[in-house]
């Protein structure tokens, strides 16, 4: 049973990063009737040797959504006490987990498990810390951390940048600040050495208006201008690409949100398609007007990307940050994208995807 | 340090306020009576006594000024009269509308303005305008130009005194192959001008002038085409780096022989009269021999030059 659904990992076409954690969905009728077993007797009656692996398995998040099932581990832990023999089955048993040590004669772990263990413990406690951490200094490391680690989505800037309001993006602005001693926009101009840094570094530094005062004339203009940029795009990418055209840079970057959702609505009345479908061959700009035309929307689907079977370590991190930073905001609207994106309720999605303690924080967060 | 002196023993608002409706009432205006009251207050006594002339006498302060009073006395008065804050949003919105020659009153906002002062600015521009600084800065503009004045006027920069040195040596590399070849990198300037924080910029300036002994603004005044948007680099450069000494320039440059730029004199000694006023006027006295009171004395009149010297402080 492991060599299939190794084999089935590692047939998902997924970045080069780790092995996907193998997620066999097939596993869902077992956990049913495991879940019936605790809760029917509190100590379970003896299993065979393959339900007791596949259990630890379980418990050690080798299988079957994010976090960890804290309870289901301690009670495997309970129900091995003593006996190193069948831990030491368990691990002859998933040679894709454990491989022999010829030279010290045992089952060793293999680097990339340990990593995946390390990641799906620590969810929680992300989770907790996060969540404690002021908006700002929230907002500040994620920035960073998108910045300065390698091969780090930029998509979190963006997201930051055009989902907070002017006075939020400010304070993490300062929180940067007061964390780095540097200002962001030094570090994301500094850093960022692609097309894409222009519109970083003026989405980062925007302080938008926030009435609600709207120009139809000039979102038609605006909307216009939008629609020349897409025409003129190149349709090879040595020339200069569209993420780095000024009029669009301009429009995105210094706008009011307000003025931007009817410069969307126009354009879309204009061509027939959304803007964000023209600007699909360039994922900053597409995120950019996502972010900025509906956040709820934006979130319920970086949301729904967490829980899919191919979702690497990023998008699953996603789930933490949309939660946490929503959560006092716009978690409710976020709830109504979800279902009608994906036709079922969030907290019943996080409740399948997720296990132990870090499923009850979400669901703690994301409320009924 | 401020120049223009508050009275020792200050009248309440509304006493000021009936002080100002004698003065305009009659044949003409008191012009030295507004002068004396308006020009020894500082922000906060101002504001009150406008709230209280308004509710005394129903109407707007700033609009009998501007029926009362007329030229640049007018002028360099209703702007003195606004909240600092609105003060350089006003200018800034003005600046606007003729770019290509107003970009200074842009640069030297976001120069000499503090992060912090900036963000009251900006907001102050939100409630006048309805919309942020940085559209109009942006709609107005295109190019390097727009790219520069956009970057300028978005920044939050860091505050503080950390500089790193070794960054400093490596970006004025940068900047000397930028400005070498003659043809600029536009990019890299910019991002380097309107990003780092003062003092990082001010050890760049400083590392560049090190290594080849020439000031950066030197070495831009050789690049081959003098556009709008090189001259607003330079002033960018020369704002950053020594703003006593730009501002002492433009004062020479606004009070030159062949007329004075009434506007220009106007708008540094209102903008600056309750800041830094102290320090430009000795840094136009060391270059120049004569003081800025002199020069003032020599090249306006009347109530308007009566106005500029009691922002002066003598």
């Amino acid at each position: 049973m492991p060599q299939q659904v190794l084999a089935q990992a590692s047939s998902n076409s997924s970045p080069p990063a780790s092995p996907q954690p193998p997620r066999p969905r097939q596993q869902a009728p077992r956990k049913q009737e495991r879940d019936l077993q605790h809760r029917e007797a509190p100590a379970p009656p003896a299993m065979a040797a393959a339900d007791e692996h596949q259990d630890l398995t379980r418990a050690f998040a080798g299988m079957g959504g994010l976090g960890v099932d804290e309870a289901a581990l301690v009670a495997a832990l309970g129900r091995w006490r003593r006996q190193p023999e069948r831990r030491a089955q368990f691990r002859r048993g998933f040679p894709g987990f454990f491989s022999a040590s010829a030279g010290a004669g045992i089952e060793r772990c293999e680097d990339e498990y340990l990593r995946h263990l390390e990641d799906e413990f620590a969810r929680f406690r992300d989770a907790a810390v996060l969540w404690a951490l002021h908006p700002w200094e929230r907002d500040a490391r994620w920035a960073h951390y998108a910045l300065h680690g390698a091969a780090h989505p930029r998509g979190v800037l963006v997201e930051v940048a055009c989902t907070r309001a002017a006075d939020d993006l400010l304070g993490a602005r300062r929180a940067y600040q007061a964390l780095h001693h540097r200002s962001l926009e030094e570090d994301v101009a500094y850093q960022v050495k692609d097309a894409t840094a222009g519109l970083l570094v003026g989405l980062v530094t925007a302080y938008r208006y926030e009435g609600a005062r709207v120009s139809e004339e000039l979102a038609a203009e605006e909307a216009k201008a939008l629609a020349a940029a897409v025409k003129a795009a190149p349709a090879t990418a040595s020339a200069a690409r569209l993420v780095q055209n000024e009029q669009v840079v301009r429009i995105l970057a210094t706008r009011s949100k307000p003025q931007l959702r009817a410069t969307f609505k126009i354009y879309k009345e204009l061509h027939g398609k959304p803007l964000e479908e023209d600007f699909a061959g360039e994922p900053c700009l597409q995120e950019a007007v996502r972010c900025l035309d509906s956040p709820p929307k934006y979130f319920a689907e970086v949301i729904g990307r967490a829980f899919r079977e191919d979702a690497d370590k990023h998008a699953k991190a996603t789930l933490t940050r949309a939660v946490v930073s929503r959560a006092d905001a716009d978690m409710e609207e976020i709830k109504d994208a979800y279902a009608k994106q994906h036709g079922a309720k969030l907290a019943d999605a996080v409740a399948k995807n997720t296990n132990g303690h870090y499923k009850d924080a979400l669901l703690a967060m994301i409320g009924k | 340090m401020a120049t223009n002196t508050v009275s020792q023993v200050v009248p309440s608002p509304a006493e000021d306020a009936a002080a100002l409706l004698k003065a305009f009432q009659g044949w003409g205006t008191d012009e030295q009576a507004v002068i004396a009251i308006l020009a020894r207050r500082d922000a906060t006594q101002r504001k009150q006594i406008t709230l209280t002339y308004e509710q005394m006498y129903n109407e707007s302060l700033l609009q009998r000024l501007q029926s009362e009073l007329s030229g640049d006395f007018e002028r360099a008065m209703c702007h003195w009269i606004l909240d600092p804050d609105e003060r350089q949003a006003v200018m800034a919105n003005a600046a606007m509308k003729c770019i290509q020659e107003e970009y200074p009153v842009i640069i030297e906002i976001a120069g000499t303005n503090s992060p912090a002062e900036l963000i009251q600015v900006k907001k102050a521009y939100h409630v006048l305008y309805k919309c942020s600084l940085e559209e109009d800065v942006a709609a107005c503009t295109t190019g390097n130009l727009r790219s520069l004045l956009l970057a300028l006027v978005s920044t939050y920069r860091y505050d503080g005194n950390d500089v790193n040195m070794g960054l400093a040596k490596s970006e004025a590399k940068i900047v000397h192959e930028a400005v070498r070849n003659g043809t600029i990198d536009h990019e890299e300037l910019i991002r380097i001008v309107g990003t780092r924080s003062k003092a990082q910029l001010k050890a760049t300036f400083s590392c560049f002038k090190d290594e080849h002994s020439s000031s950066i603004t030197k070495a831009l005044l050789h690049a081959t085409d003098s556009t709008c948007y090189l001259r607003a680099l330079r002033t960018t450069v020369r704002c950053i780096a020594d703003a006593n000494k730009y501002f002492a320039k433009v004062l020479r440059n606004a009070t030159r022989e062949a007329g004075t730029d009434e506007d220009t004199l106007t708008r540094v000694v209102v903008m600056h009269a309750e800041k830094d006023m102290e320090g430009i006027s000795d840094a136009f006295q060391k270059r120049s021999s004569v003081t800025l009171e002199q020069v003032i004395a020599k090249e306006t009149s009347g109530d308007y030059r009566s106005f500029l010297m009691a922002l002066l402080g003598s």
